[in-house]
């Protein structure tokens, strides 16, 4: 695929590629690289690394005098951080409820909305467009549906005479919002890969099951489910890593607090707050390496599982 | 063909409920723009708008709308330019140039791809304040001007353009920066679109990182000012809602035009940008 390779044997070409222009083609390929890789590793890789030496200084960024201060960030961090550990267990919990209800949903709305139904190319939008507009336009009107005394939830909750919590304003129930709010905003994604997934399935599969006698019921767990795991095994993997770096949502919703009692404080949260509302850079700097070992984790985990456990067709 | 009818309305019965809560909340956005305050305060809730669209004209006088839409269209159209040129160079060169350490930079770029971006907001934080770039245009996009998946796409891309084509350019005397530019891009359209779709969504949308590199209105982009406006404690909330659909209208425009695309391009990806 090489369209510099049948050069050389094309004589017209060969006496003008002669000499020199080998040491010129290398610079022009690195010269046509050069913009990306100087942003990627100017505010990627560079940064990925420097942090680690952050992580061991002790810096206020505004007084500008960082002082070395070896492992004590993360002694600090991983002993002695009792709001650390609290938005560790609440990232779980933010991940733990809503990467399994926005991939179920997303499943469910894929095989229903899979067939030759008419409009559902508008049902599909529908899903599909808290994914693509913006974090604060959205939340700013999922506070006022959340609205403990006049949001339309409540109402709604206050009509089927269930209890009516007071989401954004109780420690509690703060959690639960956010979920809500994350389940609405990522499912399409979940829609739009599933049904990526269910289009690659050979429909002669699901014909000949139900030409035996299976029911739809059995065709979806003994063909469609194994079937899609590909696409199971991916969608769970940027689920849970898109999941574990919640930042905006927790910072629109709480209005920069973190919520009551810093109910909805994530790991991306505290990182961002020690950063930039307390300006401790050294302290982000462990953070973040904490949050990119455990980014890394999940990595390794997916990777290990999907080379074993996937049904490839 | 008589068991299919039923099969449909079973799932109407479920989709349509279902697409509709979804839909729900940009509904509700616009319903409440367009409301009185008195209504708003009012519960049970009013379902349907009362078309005071007075509303809008308030929430101008508020807020340095103009200047805050000037800056996202400025910063957005940077990010789209800046990612569609160095994923078409850097694609191309992986696609269709010769060079000794190429395996090595493509090692690179998937080396990249693992870096997760909230670790480097500290870093480059305090690149940018060393170069002067903090409260600045550039700072809100040139950091994000190069994409993984962008490079991917486009040598994908030109990896299934036929020889032929660079074999007749190069006999008409042709460089490679010529035949890019005149031949390879303009072929490569569909993911460049791909491209300018997700970066337009990503550069519009864009929150966190301005307000971690902007402390001005001169600068700060539609986002933040929207977030700086809820925050204060006397805004009310059918102008608030009225903004948040201002912000919003443009990406519901492009996605209704671009639908098909978008889905396709985002599908392929998993990832916005």
């Amino acid at each position: 695929m090489d369209p510099s390779t049948p050069l050389a044997s094309s004589p017209a070409a060969t006496t003008r590629t002669q000499g020199g222009s080998a040491g010129r083609a290398w610079l022009g390929a690195y010269a046509f690289l050069a913009p990306a890789f100087v942003i990627l590793l100017a505010f990627l890789l560079i940064p990925a690394v420097w942090v680690f030496g952050l992580s061991l200084f002790r810096w206020d960024l505004i007084a500008n005098n960082p002082t070395y201060v070896g492992l004590a960030n993360f002694q600090r961090l991983l002993l002695r951080d009792d709001l650390w550990w609290q938005s560790v267990r609440q990232t779980v919990h933010y991940t733990a409820v809503s990467v399994p209800a926005s991939m179920a949903l997303g499943l469910l709305l894929a095989v229903l909305l899979d067939a030759k139904l008419p409009g559902r190319h508008l049902l599909r939008g529908a899903v599909f467009v808290p994914y693509v507009t913006p974090f604060v336009a959205t939340i700013v009107i999922w506070i006022w549906i959340f609205n403990p005394d006049y949001g339309v939830l409540n109402a709604l909750l206050g009509a089927l005479h269930l209890p009516r919590p007071g989401w954004t304003h109780s420690a509690d129930w703060i959690m639960p919002a956010v979920i809500i709010y994350g389940v609405w905003q990522h499912t399409g994604l979940n829609l739009v890969i599933y049904l990526a997934g269910l289009a690659n399935i050979p429909a002669e599969l699901q014909e000949a099951a139900r030409v035996d006698g299976a029911g739809p019921w059995r065709v979806f767990w003994r063909i469609t489910w194994p079937l899609l795991s590909p696409t199971t095994y991916f969608l769970l993997f940027i689920n849970l890593i898109g999941s574990f770096k919640v930042v905006v949502p927790v910072y629109v919703f709480t209005d920069n607090s973190g919520g009551p009692d810093h109910a909805a404080e994530t790991i991306g949260f505290y990182l961002y707050q020690q950063a930039f509302a307390f300006f401790h850079a050294g302290y982000a700097g462990a953070i973040s390496v904490a949050f990119f070992v455990l980014i890394l984790a999940i990595t390794g985990i997916q990777m290990r599982f999907s080379s074993r456990r996937v049904f490839y067709t | 063909m008589r068991r299919r009818l039923p099969a449909l309305g079973v799932r109407y019965l479920f989709a349509l409920p279902l697409a509709a809560a979804f839909l729900f909340p940009i509904y509700w956005m616009l319903v409440l723009s367009l409301n009185r305050e008195d209504a708003i305060l009012q519960f049970p809730p009013h379902l349907l708008p009362q078309w005071q669209v007075q509303n809008y004209v308030v929430v101008w006088r508020f807020v340095n709308w103009p200047g805050l839409f000037a800056n996202t269209i400025a910063t957005t159209a940077g990010r789209v330019l800046l990612v569609m040129v160095t994923s078409t160079l850097a694609g191309y060169a992986f696609a269709s140039m010769r060079f000794a350490g190429k395996a090595a930079a493509f090692g690179l770029v998937l080396a990249v791809y693992m870096v997760p971006a909230e670790v480097t907001l500290v870093p480059n934080y305090i690149t940018l304040s060393r170069i002067g770039w903090l409260d600045t245009y550039q700072a809100q996009f040139v950091p994000l001007g190069a994409s993984v998946f962008g490079i991917f796409l486009m040598r994908q891309y030109f990896l299934t353009l036929p020889k032929d084509l660079w074999e007749a350019a190069q006999l008409d005397g042709c460089g490679h920066l010529r035949y890019l530019w005149s031949i390879a891009a303009p072929l490569a359209r569909p993911a460049l679109v791909t491209i300018a779709l997700l970066q337009f969504i990503e550069g519009w949308n864009a929150f966190l990182w301005p307000l971690i590199v902007t402390s001005t209105d001169r600068v700060r982009p539609l986002q933040v000012g929207l977030a700086a406006f809820s925050f204060t404690d006397s805004t009310r909330p059918e102008l608030l809602a009225a903004g948040a659909f201002m912000t919003t209208l443009p990406i519901l425009v492009v996605f209704l035009i671009a639908q098909r695309q978008l889905v396709g391009g985002i599908a392929s990806t998993g990832i916005r940008g």
